[in-house]
């Protein structure tokens, strides 16, 4: 069985994530995690803080998309890596309230 | 209203609930699982309307099968856009279907069975937002010969 290079080269990969700072308007921290999905294929999982103001209903999938995009086609997760990019979301203050750890 | 759209709404409607104090993780899993359910939904639901026979559609409807429908909507989210900037449109769109599907359905994978995850309205919201996107999308490009092409292989033909 061939490993994704995502797989095979963590210490590449981090390096490649770290480069992709500044990030768009609205992140506040974002972390990742290598893991397989549900199925059993590699994939990278975006752990994604926004700012109250970025994750606000009337601008989130705006603001949601761009940073999507941003990843996508700087970091070409499934191309480059092999990992199927998942990503989640949570607002500032919804983070401070769940203090959920792989947020950050 | 078909069927797709009330799940959507339903999804709205769950996410929204005990406003404004916290919501119910219960409440955030069904929204995320009926997001997901809405986009299955309609594009099966459009595979079988190309079945000739009726009273069979909902059958036909029935065979698809979640892994294969991921794997085929992976292929496609991963492949290059096509250079013909006639076609880039609907390429464009049809990756944005199948990408939402595929985080569509490793989220309702999570919301329904990992109950060490604790979700968020906006992580909710944002699940939503992409299904109704993907909605949208594909209400322009369902004719289209890339996007009937898509419905068949979401059965695992290749």
């Amino acid at each position: 069985m061939i490993l994704p290079r995502g797989v095979a080269q963590p210490t590449e990969l981090i390096k490649r994530l770290n480069a992709l700072a500044p990030f768009p308007s609205g992140v506040v921290n974002l972390r990742f995690t290598v893991e397989n999905d549900w199925s059993g294929d590699p994939a990278i999982f975006f752990w994604i803080t926004l700012s109250d103001e970025g994750a606000r209903p009337a601008v989130l999938s705006q603001t949601s998309r761009r940073i999507m995009d941003f990843v996508t086609q700087r970091l070409d997760p499934m191309g480059q890596w092999g990992l199927i990019p998942y990503f989640n979301f949570r607002s500032q203050s919804e983070q401070a309230n769940l203090k959920e750890e792989v947020f950050g | 209203m078909a069927y797709h759209h009330d799940l959507i709404q339903h999804a709205v409607f769950l996410s929204e609930l005990n406003l404004p104090h916290e919501p119910k993780q219960v409440d955030l899993r069904r929204a995320v699982s009926a997001a997901y359910y809405g986009l299955f939904h309609l594009l099966t639901t459009e595979a079988a309307q190309n079945w000739k026979h009726q009273n069979q559609r909902d059958r036909f409807a029935r065979m698809f099968d979640h892994g294969r429908m991921k794997t085929c909507s992976s292929r496609v989210s991963s492949r290059p856009l096509s250079v013909d900037t006639a076609e880039v449109i609907i390429a464009t769109a049809l990756k944005l279907v199948a990408d939402s599907f595929v985080k569509l359905q490793q989220a309702r994978h999570s919301a329904d069975y990992d109950n060490s995850k604790v979700w968020s309205r906006t992580q909710v919201r944002e699940m939503i937002a992409q299904a109704e996107d993907a909605m949208a999308a594909w209400s322009n490009i369902r004719e289209t010969e890339i996007a009937q092409d898509y419905l068949l292989d979401l059965m695992g033909t290749r």
